[in-house]
């Protein structure tokens, strides 16, 4: 079988070169690194990289503890993790490579995701780096994580760790890319130099660990810039829906409806593909989420969903999650 | 950190509450399979001739039929650098090949933590690291070294400055509290369980009148007389309990290992090695590596010999002596030129 692929790309081989004189696949986008020259090729990429990527990586500096975080705009503003700004409006420091440091001011982010985001209120232009479309990374990708474990220490400096993603869904993306307390926050980068990702907590083995992916920061970006921060309490007190949903491709897809909740009472089921609340596009769970627990109990809503290709608008009024 | 584990699971049980139960046992099938891994398999075969290099240049030490601590093979007549606060008491070492040597000690280089043994056997040549092969490393770069059981090895990155890694000093476990000249000494507020003073027998509320027999009547002064101490040194003290004065003598205990307790991070690294500090030079890597796998060499993408692994410092962080630091301390105890 393995000869047989081996003959199969061969001709492959043959041909692209036939029509496309050289086809080149970089070593990092192979399905494994197959000897010492691939190993090589991703050591030189990951240095190539390095120096860009770590010119936007801060220190963050709390009360309570110290994390990490990625400024992705000249004038400032910072991705980091939920946990790591606690609340919105909170005055807290940041520190550069070079050990500089300005103040900044907590914005929004999610207790799902663990997505959060700062802002520096010092004048720029600050230095940055580029964050990932969406749907730009995918679980084998290789990658590398830079932050301050256990806080900034200048003496270390910045530490690295490379890895594979090894999962990624909805809110979550896991990687085999090591971390430790301190990190959280900090950013997951491809082998193109962007950030995909943000460091967000540890699991019990040291080769599984967490990290918000940047479609979580993607879709509520303007959520999150605006001071709103979601928490589990908002959740539990707001509107509630009644619907379980999974993400594919053609949009959000009812999974389940809990009985007698309000999408139950409305006639929503599984398979419908939710499209809008109030006019506004759902573009992932915790989108949903926000729309939904940002309301009141009893608040009207106006839901857009596609059921067997037709669309219909459908209005409710919210219910409680504590029902 | 334990409250946001305390949110996520509270997290958890309320997306499983709106979004039923099933979403979260979905589509573990999906995930990047182990073989492909940073350490996986096929990561590790891509390495060719330097995984059988890392393996065939590793020894394992044991005491009691167990692992205490990983070896690297320096000349052919089988002496090997290790650990050397990991290898008390270590009688035999086994080789990747299955085949186990008596060991003899030849010297201990204190100020590094290493130990020089040699492999008891007649007319044999062992597989070694080559000197003429070392390197320093500046920038991060791809690191490897053989793995506790020497059939696999583990893969990182060489991350942060090469730098001397200070002294840590022994510690008695103690908070101080309350001082001054009318309370007549300095007044222990609470006393970390099983540390040195915990075994020792002080306890919350007794006052320090003498350390060393030198008066104290200030917090620094007696961080300052322990602090010169090393962990093993044993400190005099007269203490005052319930108006009756006694004495104690503390055998001080290492500042990592006392108040690891209280440290977070370490709680979720698992067992540290517990000499971490005082390296004249260090270089830092992410390998994960148990504690009993220091002592065994460090190898870059080319094959290189690095170092020596020095420490476990935390779940993402060991220290590596760098190969001509070793070479500066065992050269001279080593028959003939090593090379």
């Amino acid at each position: 079988m393995i000869r047989c692929l081996h003959l199969v790309s061969f001709l492959l081989i043959t041909l692209f070169r036939v029509q496309a004189e050289v086809v080149d696949t970089q070593a990092w986008e192979k399905r494994s690194p197959e000897n010492t020259d691939d190993l090589l090729a991703i050591q030189k990429r990951l240095k190539e990289l390095l120096p860009g990527a770590k010119k936007g990586l801060v220190g963050i500096e709390a009360m309570d503890g110290a994390g990490s975080g990625v400024v992705v705009s000249s004038d400032g503003l910072i991705l980091t993790a939920a946990h790591v700004i606690g609340k919105t409006g909170k005055k807290m420091k940041v520190r550069f490579p070079d050990g500089k440091t300005a103040s900044a001011i907590s914005l929004g982010g999610s207790e799902i995701s663990d997505a959060g985001m700062l802002q520096i209120l010092d004048k720029g232009p600050w230095p940055f780096v580029e964050i990932a479309k969406n749907k730009n990374s995918k679980i084998g990708d290789w990658c590398f994580g830079i932050g301050h474990p256990g806080g900034f220490d200048s003496e270390r400096g910045i530490v690295v760790r490379i890895g594979r993603i090894i999962e990624k869904k909805d809110e979550t993306m896991q990687t085999d890319s090591r971390l430790l307390g301190g990190d959280s926050g900090g950013p997951l980068f491809d082998f193109d130099g962007k950030v995909i990702a943000i460091h967000s907590r540890i699991s019990k083995r040291p080769d599984q660990n967490f990290h918000v992916p940047i479609e979580s920061f993607r879709a509520n970006w303007d959520f999150f810039r605006k001071e709103k921060l979601l928490t589990i309490e908002k959740i539990e007190r707001g509107g509630f829906l009644g619907v379980s949903c999974e993400e594919r491709e053609e949009g959000l897809v009812i999974q389940s409806v809990v009985p007698n909740s309000a999408a139950d009472q409305a006639g929503l089921r599984q398979g419908d593909i939710l499209l809008r609340i109030n006019n506004q596009p759902i573009v992932n769970r915790e989108k949903l989420t926000i729309l939904i627990s940002t309301k009141d109990v009893s608040e009207k809503v106006v839901i857009r969903y596609k059921r067997e290709s037709k669309v219909h608008d459908l209005s409710l009024h919210l219910g409680s999650r504590l029902e | 950190m334990k409250l946001y584990f305390l949110k996520v699971s509270i997290l958890l049980c309320l997306l499983s509450r709106i979004n039923g139960a099933e979403f979260f046992e979905e589509n573990s099938s999906t995930s990047l399979e182990e073989n492909l891994r940073l350490n996986g398999i096929t990561t590790q075969e891509a390495l060719g001739a330097g995984k059988s290099q890392a393996l065939d240049t590793t020894v394992r030490l044991l005491r009691n039929q167990k692992l205490i601590a990983l070896g690297t093979l320096i000349n052919p007549e089988g002496y090997l650098i290790t650990k050397a606060s990991s290898c008390v008491g270590a009688r035999e070492a086994i080789l990747t090949n299955g085949k186990t040597y008596p060991l003899k000690i030849k010297k201990r280089f204190e100020e590094v933590d290493l130990a020089l043994y040699q492999l008891q056997g007649e007319g044999l040549e062992f597989n070694h690291v080559r000197w003429d092969k070392t390197r320093s490393i500046s920038e991060e770069s791809l690191v490897f070294s053989a793995f506790t059981e020497l059939e696999e090895i583990r893969l990182g990155v060489a991350s942060g400055s090469p730098r001397p890694i200070g002294r840590e000093g022994g510690v008695m476990g103690v908070l101080l509290g309350r001082e001054g000249k009318k309370l007549g000494g300095v007044e222990i507020s609470e006393v970390v369980p099983q540390a040195a003073a915990y075994r020792a027998g002080l306890l919350p509320n007794d006052l320090i009148v003498r350390v060393d027999t030198r008066k104290v009547t200030r917090r620094d002064q007696v961080i300052k007389i322990v602090g010169a101490k090393d962990p093993g040194d044993l400190v005099n003290l007269e203490i005052k309990r319930k108006k009756l004065n006694k004495s104690i003598k503390v055998t001080l205990g290492h500042r990592s290992v006392t108040f690891d307790l209280f440290n977070r991070n370490l709680q979720m690294s698992g067992p540290v090695s517990k000499r971490k500090d005082n390296f004249p030079l260090i270089l830092q890597h992410d390998l994960p590596l148990p504690k009993e796998a220091m002592g065994g060499p460090l190898f870059d993408i080319k094959g290189n010999f690095l170092g020596v692994n020095i420490a476990r410092v935390d779940r993402v962080t060991v220290f590596t002596l760098p190969a001509e630091t070793v070479r500066t301390y065992v050269e001279e105890w080593v028959p003939e030129k090593i090379n």
